[in-house]
């Protein structure tokens, strides 16, 4: 009854590309404008948020193997904590800049579940390669997102975080369970 | 120099994840998992995405009695994706299936799941070698049923007790304690998950992650029960830091009532529901026993940590109003455990002979222990407060911190009893009808 696990992929990467523009359009204009109206502030801590909430049905219901399951309750908590997080900055809930923090722990967190949580070599298959790519694309997140808390009007680093979540959203929709990668696909996934 | 440096680790770092070693995914069981089939099966076969290494004893099957019921070495077809056995003539009964392969990188992935031919197989869990839980799956269990209280009792005793009267000393405070419970509700709700997998599996951790747990997830009260809970109690934590975030307290009023839906899977996937004799009733008195003390629970440690260090000024009236549902609450608690204790219990001698009835013992020993110190200060300190006495004194402070305490250490033995197996009931011969020729 489930979709397959490519179409779950896409629409999360649905949520990166949407939350990757709005940050990209608030490196651009700089964050006094973007923030003029107040609603803006909340919107993607707020999408990162519900992405996080809607990442637990995944958890659930795809439970193929243990690693996978706690992958994506890893992904789900990385989300909720980091979007929760910004919006309780945001609205002032939250006065401590050690909060800013949890942002680059988030995407940490979630490289690692990527990488730990795919077993094959990078060039096995599609899925395998994107695995590895998300994986390491999150790191370097991680990296650019620490500078953003050093830094937080930064248009290098807030451009640099807005790259990385539509890198992620580009990365999800290449998704495919079984298929090539580069015209290489392992005989082990099906390939000749 | 420093440029190669960087670029040589670089490279290192991208090539330690390629080392890692593949696994196969299980596509298809046949025959799968909790079927009850009208035919013997001649075969067991398993169908993987990719190939696997299969050994003569990659698949074994064994009938409820520990029978290995096939009649020939495992082998892979299909390019090595699909691992077969073949099965002696099968009689009525259920089976259960524990298979191990190995990826061709070298992982070995492993499941179990049973099936039944003209029977109703029981769940994995209960398959043939599964093993009791273990000392940690208690401590697991504990954790979830205290983070179970937190969440639920704190709620209460912030929505009936102290109706709306608090200050954001406070406010910080229960968000604290409701938000660790909602956390540990979902994070020891997984590991139990995954420990009660080991148990059927009968694998190391490290052998597990790989482990395929559908059949746990998909054929079990509890994996419905698991599935249900995790689902909620992430709405729960949503709601709950919408509150906080908003200021809204209404919100707290859906998250509580959610709260209280969920205790329901525990009632519904456990010895209330599933033993044998277990019936609406007995799933209704688990259910008031499990909300009561988690009100109990929860409320006695919001009084004592919450409202005592932060709000002198409610001290006196959230002691007064939560002495007065505690009554309440105890007397459901005793009547619900009571009417359990009948109907698990066929013999009174079983309190001493059977484990369940030791444990049983224990725990009715510490209630009984709790609920004197409950009406210590139902019966003294309550009154002394009303009139003014006694709300700076640090003993009370000491005396709920205690009561708190042994409460918490009720559910330790609470985990250790739900997963403890109640005495057989003796089995009614049925009544000879005498048959007298004239």
């Amino acid at each position: 009854m489930e979709p397959p696990p490519e179409v779950v992929h896409w629409m999360f990467g649905v949520g990166f590309l949407f939350l990757g523009l709005c940050l990209l359009a608030e490196a651009i204009i700089g964050r006094d404008v973007w923030r003029r109206r107040a609603w803006r502030a909340y919107l993607w801590p707020s999408i990162a948020f519900l992405m996080g909430v809607l990442m637990w049905p995944v958890m659930v219901f795809y439970t193929s193997s243990a690693i996978h399951m706690l992958a994506h309750s890893a992904w789900a908590q990385a989300l909720m904590l980091a979007g929760g997080a910004q919006l309780g900055l945001v609205r002032g809930k939250l006065r401590s800049p050690v909060w800013e923090l949890t942002l680059p722990l988030a995407l940490l967190v979630s490289g690692f579940a990527f990488l730990i949580h795919e077993q094959n070599p990078w060039f096995f298959s599609r899925a395998a390669f994107l695995h590895h790519a998300l994986g390491w694309t999150m790191l370097v997140g991680a990296l650019i997102t620490l500078g953003r808390a050093a830094q937080p009007r930064s248009p290098v680093f807030n451009a640099g975080f807005a790259m990385i979540m539509i890198a992620t959203a580009a990365l999800l929709f290449c998704d495919r369970n079984v298929a090539p990668i580069f015209g290489h696909l392992s005989p082990l996934a099906g390939g000749r | 120099m420093r440029a190669k440096a960087l670029a040589a680790a670089v490279l290192v770092a991208l090539a330690l994840p390629t080392s890692a070693l593949a696994h196969a995914v299980l596509l298809e069981r046949v025959p799968t998992y909790g079927a009850r089939l009208a035919t013997a099966p001649r075969t067991v076969s398993l169908q993987f995405d990719q190939a696997v290494d299969a050994f003569a004893n990659s698949i074994d099957v064994r009938s409820a009695t520990g029978k290995v019921v096939t009649a020939g070495p495992a082998h892979t077809t299909d390019s090595g994706r699909k691992v077969v056995v073949p099965l002696r003539k099968l009689r009525k009964g259920a089976y259960t299936v524990r298979w191990h392969i190995t990826s061709n990188e070298g992982h070995v992935i492993s499941g179990v799941y049973t099936f039944g031919v003209r029977v109703k197989p029981p769940p994995p869990t209960e398959a043939y070698g599964a093993g009791g839980p273990t000392k940690f799956e208690y401590v697991a269990k504990w954790g979830y049923f205290v983070g179970l209280a937190l969440l639920v009792g704190g709620l209460a005793f912030r929505l009936l007790v102290l109706r709306g009267r608090t200050n954001p000393a406070l406010d910080r405070r229960f968000y604290w304690v409701v938000g660790a419970g909602v956390v540990g509700s979902i994070e020891l709700g997984i590991i139990g998950f995954i420990l009660r997998g080991a148990d059927a599996f009968q694998l190391p951790l490290d052998q597990l992650i790989y482990g395929d747990l559908s059949p746990l997830a998909r054929g079990t009260r509890f994996g419905t029960a698991f599935i249900a809970m995790t689902l909620g109690f992430a709405l729960v934590g949503a709601l709950l830091f919408l509150a906080w975030l908003t200021d809204r307290t209404i919100l707290l009023w859906p998250a509580f009532v959610l709260g209280l839906v969920l205790c329901s899977g525990l009632s519904l996937s456990g010895h209330s529901a599933v033993d044998v004799g277990s019936s609406w009733k007995s799933e209704l008195a688990d259910y008031v026993h499990l909300v009561a003390a988690c009100f109990w629970v929860g409320g006695l440690v919001m009084l004592a940590f919450v409202v005592w260090p932060t709000a002198p000024g409610l001290r006196r009236d959230a002691f007064h109003r939560f002495s007065q549902l505690a009554a309440v609450l105890v007397g459901a608690m005793v009547l619900a455990g009571a009417y359990l204790a009948y109907e698990r219990l066929p013999a009174v001698s079983d309190l001493w002979r059977a484990r369940y009835g030791q444990v049983l013992l224990i725990k009715s020993s510490l209630v009984v222990l709790a609920l004197s110190w409950g009406a210590l200060h139902h019966f003294v300190v309550a009154p002394a407060l009303e009139r003014g006495r006694g709300v700076g004194s640090r003993a009370v402070a000491r005396s709920l911190r205690g009561e708190s305490a042994v409460a918490i250490a009720i559910l330790l033995v609470v985990a250790v009893l739900v997963d403890a197996n109640p005495p057989a009931k003796p089995v009614q011969k049925p009544t000879q009808a005498v048959v007298t020729h004239k």
